[in-house]
């Protein structure tokens, strides 16, 4: 887009960043500073800087720091390593500064510039960061991934060889993934021409709890939908937290390729966790600029969103009940949801449905923040963030946890004990009758 | 008679200051007196530009030449106050292919190192150039701190002995028949004054020498003493952008116009500029059309200007000068060059010289000039060294890039600390106190702020000018307050109260220029935060009247006494 | 589909959420769509109703019987007089515990962190103990690496201000703060969460460790204020913990930008919200609005039949039969700018304005400014006006700074116009709903 055919009396106009040194990623975003006006509502807001002083907050990692820097300054401070990419600086501010790309952008910096590509701290980060390329293998032999990820011993090593919080538990791999069961199932179920959808997965739910994804495959053909589950990399959510942006470029690609296919076949693209979602929608396009990345987050959804806005779904849910199988919930709203307006969701449509209810249990963050809880350097700081949440949860009158991100499902089943459940997983239960029988070929109710 | 002093110094502009290095580096006794704070003229209201010399390589080829010697001297012994941007002039397909050659041919004959570029080079070198730029002529302009090197030559010139005396406004110039000896100033009320001498007191300063180095004002001192000199005061216009939109200087490639150059200055963009002759230096219309022309036409160069956030506007005053008789009607074509004007030759009167015209790049060389002219005058054969030794603060500085040394503070702010303070950083910033940041759009520390009130004492805007805080985009909104805290307890309550309310003042001046989008919410945020939550619109403690205080609710007092 | 409710609130601050509220009362489906965090984290947490006259004249003891020579289109003058005493009401109601002041008619004079003090109607608890018109000494404890108050300074502006008390400042090193530039909420939290904090005495913990810190430079005083970073969700314990352990009243002075008890306030309003049954939608804007059927053909103002909000590309439709506009002013952006005017970026209702933009300020920086004026005008209903004072729409209110013909900033009326004109429009909309 060029300058000349933007009105220039639209004061609400966002500046276009420029890529200075396309192959480096480097984008010079000191216009984004333009629209700071060093309220600081954006440090109150930051869970990181709350619990640790070392880092200084969003606003000097973003604007101030941006503004200060002339094209040839290369060194950011270390202490961007610290943000956790939770991306609540972005709702909180109140003039629109672009802080979650000032924050990934000069994170990718650091790390080209400042960070030895033979240190352990960069391979550690490598290696959380591009998850998707080590669970294939844990998802090929998922009974020795899960016995030997599971053995102290492993713990021990990871966080002396690695890095990794000893804490942690590593996620186990389900025996069949999402891909394998759609496959063996004979892919989709319903056609529809006029409501079609392409499931963007991501790769927690197809490796590690692939329940999730059969959910949402009941609930949308439930509603008439012919789904189509396109090849896929990873969002790049955790390769943005790390500043692996080159990583995260090659996997954009690739998505941004197949599911632009999709939309060219009449889809809108659906995803069920909300950092895939907020990737898609927001990152992409203020990072890259392939072809369809316009095209791809525009039409992407959350995937209740979406029925919520193209069916009458709390209608659909007045009256509906999931017996025994669910109780009342402690419902945390995942920051990535918060900030795409989410927030409110789980909470209303639960209130339609007899015999649960979700207990919102406040705005906190849950300290995990994906890749950044798993360090072994931040593993206090993101203990001391899900305090406030762990605490609510404790007191909310439920015993079970909810809510639509897998990490911090992770992280509240680690700091409570409940066992976790992903808003999907209701909705089909509801809907559709029991979710979790053994039919697991997508038995539908009607 | 005995004299206070040998040579007495009018004016604390950049040439007033350069004579006075100059002067007391010879072994000369030297007092310097300014009406305002350092800068506060000429000096503190330029865009920032270190030249070439290639702006005047088709029209002034003797200026060029000069210009690119005192360039090459300033990176040298002003390296902390210098930022070798380099310079673009870029042609646009309407602008002249002629006037390019003769730019490129110009800056060759005058030693002006040019190179060529192609548009799609210019724009790798400066990412938001316009599209249709079509090529471009490099040159090594640079970044320069007005500010800052004035006040190093102060310092340097205090080390050596001088008496630097602000905010002591020339009444009169003392004559005796044909001979002016000294002048009478009145020393300023306000938080500004940190001489010993009671505000609102004269005080007759009588010196061997005087010179007159008031620039645009070189009149109205010369009046004084019924000299005439025809300085020619002429205004232009500086909108400051909130951020660096180029990192190199960009001058619009044809002949002469009004805004047609964009200089990166620290965190800053300045886009210059204007040309009007005023009638009085001090009082003149500063208008609107000459905001919206600096937008406009620059945007033509750089097209993300136009919807980018300015945070202020400025006017100087030029202080041009031509012999009598010479008659140019466009100040634009007045000469750039500067004048010597020795009293006793012009007219009969001894003891005093003026200067006038000149332009900050080449500030030195007529200081040298002058100096010269007053050591001959006094007898005085000492030789200039301000070409070779560096200033304070630009003393060793490759020693000083190579160190780590990141005072506890995070990177960022270290290195523009580092980039303001020179090498004076590690004597300003090493410090066993908590150093927290007091200007955060600057990067400005606690220790740098209170450096630079020692050297400029209860004056919140010459306190500003050392350390850019209150420049940033909040401009001042969120730290004018912390900056005055920092004046407590050395100065009384009531001081930092009328230093607070100076530097507010300053500071809402030039944010008028540019009120509107996020400029406007950010003035509205200030004013809540001053007003609303500070009261400071209608403090009683400055109020006249008292308040009676026992008709307000006075909350747990009550519960504590049992009343109600 | 498009997400229905009975009155939809655009604006998440202060006029907001009373709105909101205020509506919720009756039996009527009332959200709340905020887009980013509101102005109530610059705000002090005061509640102004008036502390000076438009033309000046205070600090006002009693702001009430001011009220009623406010010029023509103030909002106070919109809603009466009345209004505001009900809005107070409704708010005391809200806040409960956590704000005093309502015993009186009378403002009280809060001394914020310059060391001037300021009129307000209602103050948080944790500030009571710090009036200016009580006549215990205190003593002021800043803190080194906060330089937003300098504590003996504010206590000799007190002092110059003729307080009815001496007041002396200390600055102290806060135990637990390892980094010169360390956020608010950082203080805030330590002390929460009464971390372990390392001292020159050995280990102990922060709350614990500040009061020993200042116990020693206590002369007597009965009273000691902090600036307002004791605790978030836990301020009151926290308070109450130093306090027993100094053996003398606590209270925190009022700081600017990022203002804990803004945040503060902010919680309980949303707590309200929630307790309220109030649907929150947060994070997303409003971008559009169409007009429906059953206004045309007649000769009345059209009525907004639904608005478009933006989800990160998305747009989710939202109807509702009323609307309440409380997006702030020209600082929370509910009032925008550029060179040639000054608009309402939601509606695109009128805002006046001269055309010459430099007509929009004073050369007095302190001085009457037009743009602290700008916003909306309003009916009676709080209906906002077009050019021609025609409504511009018939289930339109706005609420809150938004609203123009005052300068809240000079009044010291911001809170209390939010307060009175969120409780009204809120209250009219519910009434008003089909």
């Amino acid at each position: 887009m060029s300058d000349a055919d933007r009105p220039t009396d639209d004061s609400g106009d966002e500046f276009e960043p420029i890529e200075v040194f396309p192959e480096a990623g480097e984008t010079d975003l000191r216009p984004g500073a333009d629209d700071c006006y060093k309220c600081s509502t954006c440090d109150t807001e930051c869970p990181v800087a709350e619990v640790d002083d070392e880092f200084p907050g969003p606003k000097f990692q973003g604007p101030e720091q941006w503004r200060l820097k002339r094209q040839d300054d290369h060194d950011i401070d270390e202490s961007v390593m610290k943000c956790s990419n939770c991306m609540r600086c972005d709702s909180a501010c109140p003039s629109d500064v672009p802080l979650s790309q000032m924050h990934n952008t000069a994170r990718a910096e650091y790390v080209e510039e400042n960070m030895s590509k033979l240190s352990r701290e960069y391979w550690r980060n490598r290696m959380l960061a591009n998850y998707r390329r080590l669970a294939p293998l844990g998802a090929m032999f998922p009974r020795t991934a899960n016995f030997v990820t599971g053995l102290s011993a492993t713990q021990w090593l990871g966080e002396k060889l690695f890095g990794i919080a000893g804490e942690r538990e590593f996620p186990e791999f389900a025996t069949e993934t999402f891909r394998e069961w759609w496959t063996a199932r004979g892919g989709a179920q319903v056609e529809n021409p006029d409501k079609r959808i392409a499931y963007f997965h991501g790769c927690y739910s197809n490796y590690n709890t692939p329940e999730v994804a059969k959910a949402l495959v009941r609930v949308y053909e439930h509603f008439g939908y012919e789904i189509m589950v396109p090849d896929q990399d990873c969002s790049g959510t955790p390769m943005f937290a790390n500043g692996m942006l080159e990583d995260a470029r090659r996997a954009a690609e690739t998505n941004v390729r197949e599911l632009a296919a999709a939309i060219e076949d009449g889809a809108d693209i659906v995803a069920s966790c909300s950092s895939c979602s907020m990737s898609l929608r927001q990152e992409y396009p203020e990072l890259f600029d392939f072809e369809d990345t316009e095209a791809v987050a525009e039409n992407t959804w959350d995937a209740v969103e979406y029925l919520r806005v193209h069916e009458d779904l709390e209608a659909e849910l007045e009256g509906t009940s999931v017996g025994e199988e669910f109780d009342d919930f402690a419902y945390h709203a995942p920051c990535h949801a918060r900030n795409q307006g989410l927030d409110g969701q789980t909470v209303e449509l639960l209130a339609a449905i007899d015999g649960v209810e979700a207990h919102d249990v406040g705005d906190s963050c849950s300290g995990i923040s994906g890749t950044y809880g798993w360090k072994e350097e931040n593993y206090e700081t993101s203990m001391e963030i899900g305090a406030e949440m762990f605490d609510h949860m404790d007191e909310a009158d439920a015993e079970a946890g909810l809510t639509e991100c897998p990490t911090c499902s992770m992280q509240m089943e680690h700091g409570t004990g409940y066992e976790i459940t992903h808003t999907l997983e209701v909705l089909a239960a509801a809907l559709v009758g029991d979710g979790t029988g053994t039919n697991a070929t997508g038995a539908r109710a009607e | 008679m005995a004299r206070d002093t040998e040579v007495l110094v009018l004016g604390g502009g950049s040439t007033g200051c350069g004579i006075a290095r100059d002067l007391a580096t010879r072994g000369l006794e030297v007092t310097l007196v300014e009406r305002g704070t350092l800068t506060d003229g000429t000096t503190g209201r330029m865009h920032g530009l270190l030249h070439s010399g290639g702006r005047y390589a088709v029209s002034d080829q003797a200026s060029a030449t000069e210009c690119i010697e005192e360039n090459e001297t300033l990176r040298e012994i002003a390296g902390h106050c210098v930022e070798e941007t380099g310079g673009l002039f870029v042609q646009r397909p309407e602008d002249s292919d002629d006037y390019f050659r003769e730019k490129l041919e110009g800056c060759r004959d005058c030693g002006i190192p040019a190179r060529v570029l192609s548009g799609r080079e210019a724009r790798e070198i400066e990412p938001y150039l316009a599209e249709d730029v079509e090529r471009a002529i490099e040159v090594p302009d640079g970044a320069v701190d007005p500010f800052r090197l004035c006040v190093a030559n102060a310092i340097d010139a205090e080390a050596h002995g001088a008496r630097i005396e602000t905010h002591a406004e020339v009444i009169d110039l003392l004559r005796e028949g044909d001979d002016v000896y000294g002048v009478e100033v009145r020393h300023g009320a306000g938080p500004g004054k940190r001489s010993d001498a009671a505000a609102g007191t004269t005080e007759e300063i009588t010196a061997e020498y005087v010179v007159n180095a008031t620039g645009a004002w070189a009149g109205q001192i010369g009046a004084m003493a019924d000299l005439e000199i025809e300085v020619r005061p002429s205004k232009g216009v500086m909108t400051i952008m909130n951020v660096r939109q180029v990192d190199t200087v960009i001058n619009r490639c044809r002949p002469k116009g009004d805004a047609d150059i964009i200089v990166p200055h620290e965190t800053t963009a300045i886009l210059g500029t204007t040309d009007e002759e005023v009638a009085d230096p001090d009082d003149y219309p500063e208008e609107q059309w000459e905001v919206e022309a600096m937008i406009d036409t620059l945007s033509e160069l750089v097209p993300i200007l136009a919807e980018s956030r300015t945070i202020r506007s400025f006017w100087g005053v030029r202080p041009l000068y031509e012999p009598p008789g010479t008659g140019t009607q466009d100040p634009t074509d007045i000469t750039r060059d500067f004048f010597l004007l020795d009293h006793a030759d012009r007219d009969g009167v001894a003891g005093m010289s003026s200067i006038v015209g000149g332009k900050f790049t080449t500030y030195r060389a007529m200081a040298e000039e002058i100096a010269d002219h007053v050591c001959a005058k006094l007898g005085v054969t000492a030789s200039c060294s301000t070409a070779d030794e560096p200033l304070p603060g630009s003393e060793n500085l490759a020693r000083l890039e190579a160190g780590m040394d990141d005072f506890g503070l995070r990177s960022p702010v270290a290195r523009r600390s580092k980039q303001r303070l020179g090498s004076r950083a590690s004597e300003v910033l090493a410090t066993d106190e908590p150093n927290p940041v007091i200007c955060q759009c600057e990067g400005v520390t606690r220790a740098e702020v209170r450096d630079a009130i020692e050297g400029s004492g209860a004056d919140l805007n010459a306190v500003r000018i050392r350390t850019r805080a209150s420049m940033g985009n909040c401009q001042g909104g969120f730290c004018c307050q912390n900056m005055a805290h920092e004046l407590h307890p050395e100065y009384d309550e009531a001081t930092v109260r009328a230093a607070l309310d100076e530097l507010v003042a300053e500071r809402w001046k030039g944010q008028r220029h540019a009120l509107w989008g996020e400029q406007l919410s950010q003035a509205m945020l200030n004013y809540a935060l001053h007003a609303t939550t500070m009261n400071r619109d209608r403090d009683p403690a400055s109020a006249s009247g008292d308040v009676e205080f026992a008709a307000f609710d006075d909350g747990v007092a009550r519960e504590a006494r049992g009343d109600d | 589909m498009a997400i229905e409710d009975d009155v939809l609130v655009v604006g998440g601050g202060l006029a907001g959420a009373t709105a909101a509220l205020a509506a919720a009362e009756r039996d009527v489906r009332v959200r709340l769509v905020s887009h980013k965090e509101s102005t109530l984290r610059h705000a002090s947490g005061l509640i102004d109703v008036l502390g000076y006259t438009p033309a000046g004249e205070g600090p006002l003891a009693d702001p009430f019987p001011a009220l009623a020579d406010l010029p023509e289109g103030h909002p106070y003058e919109r809603v009466g007089a009345e209004a505001v005493r009900d809005a107070l009401a409704f708010f005391d109601e809200i806040a409960g515990e956590a704000y005093a002041g309502a015993h009186t008619d009378a403002n009280a004079l809060v001394p914020t962190h310059g060391g001037t003090v300021k009129p307000t109607a209602r103050y948080p608890t944790a500030t009571a103990a710090g009036l200016a018109s009580d006549d215990r000494d205190a003593l002021l404890v800043g803190f080194a690496t906060l330089p937003d108050f300098e504590a003996p300074l504010a206590a000799a502006h007190l002092e110059a201000a003729g307080v009815p008390f001496d007041a002396r400042g200390v600055t102290v090193r806060f135990p637990g703060i390892e980094r010169d530039d360390a956020k608010v909420t950082r203080y805030a939290h330590l002390l929460d969460r009464d971390e372990p904090v390392e001292t020159a005495a050995g280990e102990s913990t922060a709350r614990a460790a500040l009061a020993e810190t200042v116990r020693s430079r206590l002369e007597g005083e009965s009273r000691v204020g902090f600036p307002a970073i004791l605790g978030d969700d836990s301020a009151d314990a926290v308070r109450a913990d130093l306090a027993d352990r100094l053996g003398v009243d606590v209270f925190e002075v009022p700081m600017g930008p990022p203002s804990l008890p803004g945040l503060r306030l902010e919680d309980l309003l949303f707590d309200a919200l929630s307790d309220a049954g109030v649907r929150v939608t947060t994070g997303v804007p409003v971008v559009d609005y169409e007009t429906g059927a059953d206004g045309a053909g007649s000769s009345g103002p059209e009525r907004i039949d639904r608005v478009t909000v933006d989800r990160n590309g998305s747009e989710i439709p939202h109807t509702a039969d009323q609307y309440i506009l409380a997006t702030g002013g020209l600082v929370g952006k509910g009032v925008q700018s550029d060179r040639e005017r000054v608009s309402e970026p939601v509606f695109d209702c009128h805002v006046p304005h001269p055309a010459d933009r430099y007509d929009w300020f004073v050369d007095d920086v302190f001085g009457d400014q037009p743009y602290a004026r700008f916003g909306l005008p309003v009916d009676r209903d709080l209906r906002p006006l077009d050019a021609d004072d025609a409504l511009e729409f018939a289930n339109l209110r706005a609420a809150g700074a938004v609203l123009g013909g005052y300068d809240f900033a000079a009044e010291k009326s911001g809170s209390g116009v939010s307060l009175a004109t969120g409780y009204v429009a809120g209250r009219r909309a519910a009434e008003g709903c089909r």
